[in-house]
């Protein structure tokens, strides 16, 4: 009597265990996963948001983009400033092409003023000597000589006030001289590499410059459009990771080197901290709902937009499998219950059955390849549906038969006895009496359809493609979509939110068809209950 | 009860008439340009198929990514009217194809080096093709033979229908069998993935994946740059390619698709990628 007590205890514990176990997992598993891609929904959004929504999607209003993108822009100019000004000092050879030029040039002009002969060489000879001193100063790694060759060089600015092709020689000596103040010339080809790495963040960060063409792709054409995305990028700006060896034999240990730091001394060491503090004012984060992610396209590859063709894609290729299967499976379930009888073949049929619901769905896949896509010419959404409704339509036979077998012999025998057909018996009191069991083996082919990548990969679905037109097009579906941004291109690793807003976009699809599913299934059963 | 059947019978009509309606509009329906083939290709693929939505709004450019030795058997089924393949096609392949009537033309739109990648925390800057060979062989296993930290290594491979595969197996590795203790990922970002979580594992990914959070490393003394995988000198540097049916028609989209590497924009788009344009100027 214990005994059977403590086992029924037992039982009890560890159903209600496992059942807490399946919730906990489900939670675990989904949870970060619908977290995270709620992420692509709601964020806080950048100007660049803005500005990428109104050139891709034509969001917004024009004069308020333009008026935001205008006090953006003239935040970002004397950061651009400063940075040019000190990145001329250290390209030296852009610089001395530049002062012969200039000096071309201003013989040329000369020429053509018809200047007399003896002033003509005279002027030419200073010119030719500031020339001279520039190019050596610019050349030298020398620091005072740096220093002193240009300060001879701006006094004789006095010389040539009026002349307006030689103010540039001018131009050129100050900034350089303002740079060679700061650094070593020595270490100039340090600070070049320095720099290149800064200016790639910076293109990262602010994307490309008003003034530069539009790079040909949109995903190159704005800079970090969300705000996690630009504190993920302002660190590569301010910081430099670099990895040293601590202990010999040990595993390399990662530093942050504030870049700060290693500018320390020249013009761009405030420059940091400048665009550490205006940060805010200058991508002006705004908290944004973008519901119409689920309903957006995307840009090739899926760097920016929604998931909308996607979401079709699936809601098409999974109903037309369902609208296949479903009459099929239920007309094949009630023949095998009541028609076929118990022979042999009925057994084999069964066994064969029971064996196609565990074949891999890759099989059905190849199936597909072999079968539909030549059947249709080519592989298309119809193709995809019903390598789809073949691959559940087992499961739903099984669930139907199990359901229709259950009904009790009762309803029939009274049916059969008031007079109606083997036929209308089925249609009007075993069915509606076995829709609840059936509907489950629907509800779990449904999702199955829904989230099933391998027999639709070769069969119709694509990763990039235009909105179907008609059945006899291909189309993108959430699962290979999830599939093609994981092997395809860097979208996981630079904008992974995009990644985790499909996968969450599949998970709330299926749940939203379940829940649709098990809403009419318990209409159907109250209806059979009878209140 | 009774009007309640009437309303889901008449539901069934229409849905029954809808499939009709659609039916039709089915046949009479037109294909646009299919693109299928390497995962390594397919962000090229991706970008030119957006370069050509702006300059031909009316032509509709698919583009699939499974796998190159995928991109080939849809050529030869008439699956697809271009595929991109990151290796040259097997003369299986090619024999296949022209019993089927296919004759794949060949057109290298671009350059790309195989770079071999370490955890960023690894002491180790270079190794030869010996030492990977052995490390995949299964013969070194641990970092500390190579002068390394005391760690066991974590060989990452492609698996092996992809192009990048064949590549490293045949200029890296010299054709040898891979040990058993290889793990094998299916594309770039999973092979970058897994290298930059693990840091006692050594992979290969090609150029354009390489950012901060991973550590390409010389090989056979060369580091892997534009420079020396455009001239050849980088081991594992390999040309990308298009295939088609025989030579586009001239004027064709196919055959516009086929030289867009040649324009400025299409350069631009592969060095935007990270990949080497073919230039010889």
């Amino acid at each position: 009597m214990m005994l059977r007590m403590l086992f029924d205890k037992l039982f009890t514990g560890s159903a209600a265990g496992s059942v807490g176990l399946l919730c906990l997992l489900l939670i675990v598993v989904l949870g970060p996963m619908v977290w995270r891609g709620m992420g692509a929904v709601v964020f806080r959004e950048t100007v660049e948001f803005r500005k990428m929504q109104h050139a891709i999607f034509g969001r917004g209003s024009q004069a308020e983009i333009l008026r935001e993108t205008e006090q953006v822009d003239g935040l970002r100019k004397p950061i651009y400033d400063t940075f040019d000004s000190f990145a001329q000092g250290i390209d030296v050879d852009k610089q001395l092409d530049r002062v012969r030029e200039i000096y071309r040039e201003y013989g040329d002009s000369l020429r053509q003023r018809n200047t007399p002969a003896d002033e003509f060489t005279q002027l030419r000879s200073t010119a030719k000597t500031i020339r001279d001193r520039l190019t050596e100063a610019l050349e030298t790694v020398d620091q005072s000589e740096a220093i002193s060759l240009t300060l001879q060089v701006l006094e004789m600015e006095i010389n040539f006030a009026g002349e307006p092709q030689l103010a540039e020689f001018f131009e050129i000596a100050r900034r350089y001289k303002k740079t060679v103040e700061g650094i070593d010339p020595g270490h100039r080809q340090e600070y070049a590499e320095l720099l290149r790495e800064v200016r790639d963040a910076m293109n990262t960060l602010f994307g490309p410059r008003p003034d530069q063409p539009k790079p040909p792709l949109a995903e190159h054409q704005f800079g970090a459009t969300r705000w996690d995305l630009v504190q993920r990028d302002v660190r590569f700006l301010l910081y430099d990771e670099q990895w040293v060896q601590e202990t010999p034999g040990q595993p390399l240990q990662k530093k942050l080197i504030p870049r700060k730091q290693q500018f320390a001394g020249t013009e761009l060491e405030g420059w940091f901290d400048q665009i550490e503090l205006d940060l805010k004012s200058l991508f002006r984060p705004r908290l944004r709902i973008y519901w119409q992610y689920f309903f957006d396209d995307s840009t090739p590859g899926h760097f920016f937009g929604g998931v909308g063709p996607e979401i079709l894609g699936t809601l098409l290729l999974t109903l037309l499998a369902m609208v296949v299967a479903i009459p099929l499976g239920i007309i094949s379930a009630a023949y095998l219950v009541e028609y076929g009888g118990d022979t042999f073949i009925i057994r084999i049929i069964r066994t064969c059955i029971n064996t196609l619901a565990g074949v891999p769905s890759i099989v059905f896949g190849l199936f597909g390849l072999a079968f539909f896509v030549i059947l249709f010419g080519r592989p298309c959404i119809l193709a995809a549906a019903m390598t789809l409704a073949l691959l559940v339509l087992p499961v739903i036979i099984r669930a139907s038969e199990e359901a229709i077998r259950a009904v009790p012999s009762t309803y029939k025998e009274a049916s059969l006895s008031l007079g109606a057909g083997r036929f209308r018996t089925f249609m009007t009191v075993i069915l509606p009496a076995a829709m609840p069991g059936i509907l489950t083996g629907i509800i779990l082919s449904l999702s199955r359809a829904a989230g099933e990548t391998a027999p639709i990969l070769f069969t119709g679905a694509v990763f990039l493609g235009p909105m179907p037109r008609s059945l006899l097009d291909s189309t993108r579906a959430l699962p290979y979509g999830v599939h093609g941004i994981a092997t395809g291109d860097k979208v996981g690793m630079t904008m992974p939110h995009q990644q985790y807003g499909m996968v969450m976009a599949l998970i709330v699809l299926v749940l939203l068809l379940n829940f649709l599913a098990i809403g009419i299934r318990w209409r159907v059963s109250k209806k059979l209950r009878g209140y | 009860m009774n009007t309640r059947f009437s309303v889901s019978r008449i539901g069934w009509v229409g849905l029954v008439i809808g499939m009709l309606v659609t039916t039709q509009a089915v046949w009479s329906a037109e294909g646009g340009l299919i693109v299928d083939g390497s995962t390594t290709v397919g962000p090229l693929g991706d970008a030119f198929a957006e370069a050509f939505k702006t300059s031909h709004p009316d032509i509709a450019i698919t583009v699939n990514k499974t796998g190159s030795g995928d991109g080939a058997a849809a050529l030869i089924d008439g699956r697809c009217q271009i595929a991109m393949m990151s290796r040259f096609m097997k003369d299986t392949e090619f024999t296949k194809a022209v019993v089927n009537k296919v004759f794949p033309v060949a057109h290298t739109i671009a350059m790309d080096g195989v770079c071999i990648v370490l955890h960023p925390s690894n002491p180790i800057k270079e190794l030869t093709k010996e030492q990977i060979t052995k490390i995949y062989k299964g013969e070194i296993t641990n970092w500390k033979e190579l002068g390394g930290s005391d760690l066991a290594i974590v060989a990452i491979s492609r698996d092996t229908s992809s192009g990048t595969y064949e590549t490293f197996h045949e200029l890296v590795i010299n054709k040898e069998k891979m040990g058993p203790s290889v793990e094998y990922v299916s594309s770039n970002p999973q092979a970058h993935a897994r290298v930059k979580s693990t840091p006692g594992a050594i992979g290969y990914i090609g150029l354009g994946f390489i950012d901060a959070y991973v550590k390409a490393i010389k090989l056979d003394g060369i580091m892997p740059t534009r420079q020396t995988i455009a001239k050849g000198k980088y081991p594992a540097s390999r040309p990308l390619f298009l295939f088609t049916n025989g030579y586009p028609k001239l004027g064709s989209i196919v055959h516009e698709l086929c030289v867009f590497h040649l324009t400025e924009k299409g350069q631009e788009i592969i060095e935007a990628k990270g990949f080497i344009p073919l230039t010889n100027y």
